[in-house]
């Protein structure tokens, strides 16, 4: 029912997509795969209107369509559900769902008739809260579900859903995948597109990569294996999960004494890093762990408690004092808080380190600044023609890179690091492990937290698991499993404390 | 697209558009557009217009904005025009207690000595006509228990009148001092405290009064009790019938002390905008509103909404900072020269590209202007360069209202300065900066500042109806802020087609 045929779209310096050809038939499950830059997200924007392609055909039921706007696309059927929600933070769920189309009675907003229809939505896809709750208050996950509850209510034929499990909780992800089910007997196609390969293979009756904005291969039926997806993505094998090489950790470097977050004020923290260690930092989405990297590194500082750097007790009460401190994080939000994503790579190095390369009475060394930018982008790796790039032309991976090369020209005692894989593509998420893992070597301090499991247990030598604000328990290395952990992670104790005392 | 580029374009496009009008107006009113006095003027308000602009491009970048510099401008004004108000009271004199009428007495206080013989001036007062009066007698006596002078006049004195319980005088005398020998613009008078700056009354029954200015004063050859006096002025129509009240000159405060006081109290206000919006959270758009109102208040309370100048106090001194100029070329009829506030403009661009862009301050203050959050993520301590940026404009801003003064040397505390801010915001974004903050540059602000100016000026020269002035430079900025935008959809539409 849907055909692409050819289709190209070229961005300054770059051809995102070149000459792509898609088949998607009714009750279909496409999932589209590739690096980030593969031209995925690009794709899916030319499709829902959002952008338009500069040659090529959309087919629709045989017929040549183009889209100038997302209302076209909807018309035809076919909604976008984005990775960064497009939501109105300040309205309630009913008023989100029927936005640019509420019904009307005499010309005025017919509040019952959104309330009652919202609803059904919302039970469709398993969401239990009022069609009137403002959705700035709801989590990221049910804000989600909100927006695939809103795409239902356009009769969508065709779903494209970008990365929607990248902040879902695992309860969630299973009501999308039972609602993606349901979808699909109803006779809906769905393209899902994600790097979790994971779901891609339970899901998908199709797989369609991409590679650098071109067809690099399908695979379908029993042909979707971890490895095959993965070969076509990168065009070579990479082992199927990270798995690091461990040395012995030194001495306890920071240590948290019944602190207490101003997300969390009821519960009282404590946990230690030593020197060398990789510590993770596991929950499900809204266990708190943000909020404990946010609280350590100041930005929203501690209400109580200790912390302690090599003993003595520090303050933490704005980032400036954690730099100070020796402590960076590596934000969950890249473009949000990590980057100036108008800025260049040598402007966002040197952004934290100004004072320290400066000439003196506060002039900035801009061959300093250079020297660092060059040095950060040889060490880790960063895919740019030139340091004056500006960072928003830089792939996810490439920006990460860049987040990460701010605070090592620092030489921090103690690296936080909140998702930080997050929307990569597996070359540079393997390069990011690899330079965590050498700077736990050279006796860097390193807590990280991860939604991915496999990061989580393949990554680090102790596992902090939080759930609801509180630190539920701690593993050690020979204690991980992908069981104890979740046990944990749900707020189940009990199954763990008798499985580590059997 | 490297960082800079964007900008750099906005700025050429601009500069292009500033030639392009000079170019216009120099083809078509070539006699008026290329008179010297109209550069010059065109130089001076640039450099008056273009400090503001730089001051608020600071705010706009950290992605703030200023409304209260028109009415700080006025504020600032006004408090330089107080500090340095100067007053001239006659050297000898004291307070009238109490007149009574009847007796031809006056009831005065201490603080000068009166002899009998001397003629002695009656001035000030709430209630009797100022005269002219002879000392008959000095008997001292007390008034409400302190020590006091009766004086008895040989003039009727109208109505009696005693001093109210605040002990506010009825008026006040001076003592008065013959002339001796005028010659030209130097006259010889038996008082010594005189010192060039002083003024002199001189006083005729019939012929009224008169005053002038004190140029210096050395001992007279011809008599050790009298000191020449020289003027500024010739002393025509004054002759040995009038008689002389020296007056002291009292500036409030000195030069140095003014300035210094009127930029620290903006820096305060600065300093306050910034807190307010930093620590309180308020939105810079309502606290500096309030503060166009406040300090728009404040001035005219201050001043009792009178108009306020310097008359001509510091021409020659301070005043030449604003109306100085450095002459390149002259003529018998004309001469063009370069207004020291342009030179004053210069110093200020190269500082403030130099801050911007050579400082670790102005990159953190690029850097909170883009984006916020993620400066702070950085360690920048974003709070304390918001402020920084306010008190950076609220200073340029005093820094302008001072030259602004100077310039128009009549300040009217209720429309001095209206609309400044607005001029200052539009220079700004017709330079490059951008109200969401982060973009902008100094060199395109002055460019900015010099194109509206121009603008102003071809609405002079071409006879267009001023009443169009403000509508004229609306639509122009709007043009300019539009067409980059605009030029770049036509672009993309044709690529498509």
């Amino acid at each position: 029912m849907l055909d692409v045929l050819r289709l190209s779209k070229r961005f300054p310096g770059v051809l995102a997509v070149d000459e792509v050809n898609l088949t998607l038939s009714q009750g279909e499950v496409l999932a589209v795969i590739g690096e980030n830059g593969a031209g995925k997200s690009t794709l899916m924007k030319i499709l829902a209107g959002v952008q338009t392609a500069d040659s090529g055909d959309i087919l629709i039921d045989g017929h040549s369509q183009t889209f100038e706007s997302t209302r076209e696309a909807m018309n035809h059927g076919i909604v976008l559900i984005h990775q960064e929600l497009n939501l109105c933070d300040n309205l309630n769920i009913g008023q989100n769902i029927f936005l640019g189309r509420e019904p009307k009675l005499a010309g005025i907003i017919d509040r019952r008739e959104i309330h009652q229809r919202s609803e059904e939505y919302l039970n469709q896809v398993g969401l239990d809260v009022s069609p009137t709750t403002v959705v700035g208050t709801l989590t990221i996950g049910k804000q989600q579900m909100v927006e695939i509850a809103k795409a239902l209510s356009v009769n969508a034929r065709v779903l494209i859903m970008d990365e929607p499990t990248s902040s879902l909780s695992s309860n969630e992800t299973e009501a999308l995948f039972e609602l993606i089910q349901q979808l699909r007997e109803q006779g809906v196609s769905i393209i899902y597109i994600s790097h979790r390969l994971s779901e891609v293979k339970r899901l998908a009756n199709r797989v369609m990569v991409l590679r650098d904005g071109k067809n690099a291969g399908e695979l379908e039926g029993d042909a979707i294996t971890h490895d095959a997806m993965v070969r076509c993505m990168v065009g070579r094998d990479v082992s199927q999960f990270y798995s690091r090489q461990r040395h012995e950790t030194g001495e306890v470097v920071f240590k948290a004494k019944q602190i207490r977050t101003q997300d969390w004020p009821q519960h009282e923290l404590s946990f230690e890093i030593r020197a060398g260690e990789i510590v993770g930092l596991a929950g499900l989405v809204g266990a708190g762990r943000t909020e404990v990297l946010r609280s350590l590194f100041g930005i929203t500082p501690l209400l109580g408690g200790k912390c302690q750097l090599d003993g003595q007790s520090i303050e933490l009460n704005s980032p400036a004092d954690a730099i100070q401190q020796g402590m960076c994080l590596v934000p969950e939000d890249r473009k949000q808080h990590g980057l100036i994503t108008d800025f260049s790579i040598a402007n966002n190095v040197g952004l934290p380190n100004l004072k320290l390369d400066q000439h003196g009475f506060g002039f900035s060394n801009f061959a300093k600044q250079r020297q660092s930018a060059l040095k950060m982008q040889d060490l880790l790796g960063i895919k740019t023609p030139s340091i004056r790039q500006l960072v928003k032309f830089l792939s996810g991976g490439n920006q990460q890179k860049v987040v990460i090369g701010k605070w090592l020209a620092q030489q921090p005692r103690i690296l936080l690091l909140d998702e930080p894989t997050r929307g990569i593509d597996i070359g540079a998420k393997e390069q990011i492990y690899k330079l965590m893992e050498q700077l736990a070597k050279e006796s860097m301090a390193i807590l990280f937290a991860s939604s991915e499991m496999e990061e989580i247990l393949g990554l680090a030598d102790r596992v902090i698991v939080m759930h609801e604000g509180k630190i539920t328990g701690e593993l050690a290395h020979h204690q991980l499993s992908e069981q104890a952990v979740m046990q944990l992670a749900t707020g189940n104790l009990i199954a763990v404390n008798q499985k580590t005392e059997s | 697209m490297s960082e800079n580029l964007t900008g750099l374009v906005k700025i050429v496009g601009i500069t292009i558009l500033l030639f392009v009008l000079w170019g216009f107006l120099a083809y078509q009113v070539p006699d008026n557009f290329l008179k010297p006095n109209n550069i010059e003027n065109l130089l001076r308000r640039t450099a008056l217009f273009g400090i503001l602009g730089i001051g608020v491009s600071f705010v706009i970048i950290s992605s703030g904005i200023d409304l209260s510099i028109g009415s700080l401008v006025c504020f600032t004004a006004c408090l330089l025009a107080l500090f340095l108000s100067v007053s001239y009271n006659p050297y000898v004199s004291t307070d009238v207690y109490e007149i009574k009428a009847q007796q031809q007495k006056l009831l005065v206080g201490t603080n000068a000595e009166f002899r009998p013989g001397q003629t002695v001036r009656y001035y000030g007062g709430r209630r009797a006509r100022n005269a002219m009066l002879k000392v008959t007698a000095v008997t001292p006596v007390e008034y409400q228990g302190r020590p006091a002078r009766e004086i008895s006049v040989d003039q009727p004195l109208t109505r009696d009148d005693t001093a109210d319980k605040a002990n506010r005088s009825v008026g006040k005398l001076a003592a008065m001092y013959p002339i001796s020998q005028i010659s030209g613009n130097h006259l010889d008078l038996p008082f010594s405290g005189l010192a060039p700056r002083d003024r002199v009354w001189f006083v005729h029954p019939e012929r009224g009064l008169k005053e002038k200015t004190v140029a210096s004063v050395k001992p007279s050859n011809t008599s050790r009790d009298l000191s020449e006096v020289s003027f500024t002025e010739s002393l025509d129509g004054i002759d040995t019938t009038f008689i002389a009240i020296p007056l002291a000159r009292k500036q409030k405060m000195s030069v140095p002390a003014a300035i210094l006081t009127v930029l620290l109290i903006a820096l305060g206000l600065g300093m306050v905008h910034g807190l307010l919006i930093t620590r309180l959270k308020q939105q810079p758009f309502v606290v500096t509103l309030c503060g166009l109102l406040i300090y728009r208040g404040l001035s005219r309370w201050l001043s009792n909404d009178q108009t306020l100048g310097f008359g001509n106090e510091y021409e020659g001194s301070l005043g030449l900072l604003a109306t100085g100029r450095l002459v390149l070329w002259e003529s018998e009829t004309s001469s063009f020269g370069i207004p020291y506030s342009f030179f004053f403009l210069i110093l200020l661009t190269i500082a403030a590209i130099i801050f911007l862009n050579f400082t670790i301050w102005g990159r953190y203050i690029l850097a909170l202007g883009r984006n916020e959050e993620a400066a702070r993520y950085s360690g920048v301590n974003t709070g304390r360069m918001t402020i920084l940026a306010y008190v950076l404009c609220a200073v340029l801003t005093g820094v302008g209202g001072i030259l602004f003064a100077l310039d128009a040397n009549s300040i009217a505390p209720s429309s001095f300065g209206n609309f400044f801010e607005l001029y200052a915001i539009a220079a700004a974004v017709l330079g490059g900066c951008s109200l969401r903050g982060g973009e902008g540059s100094i060199v395109g602000v002055v460019v900015g500042t010099a194109l509206m100016q121009t603008l102003y000026n071809s609405i002079v020269l071409l006879k267009i109806p001023d009443e169009l002035e403000y509508a004229i430079i609306g639509a122009v900025i709007l043009v300019g802020v539009t067409s980059d935008e605009v030029i770049r959809m036509i672009a993309n539409r044709f690529k498509r087609d």
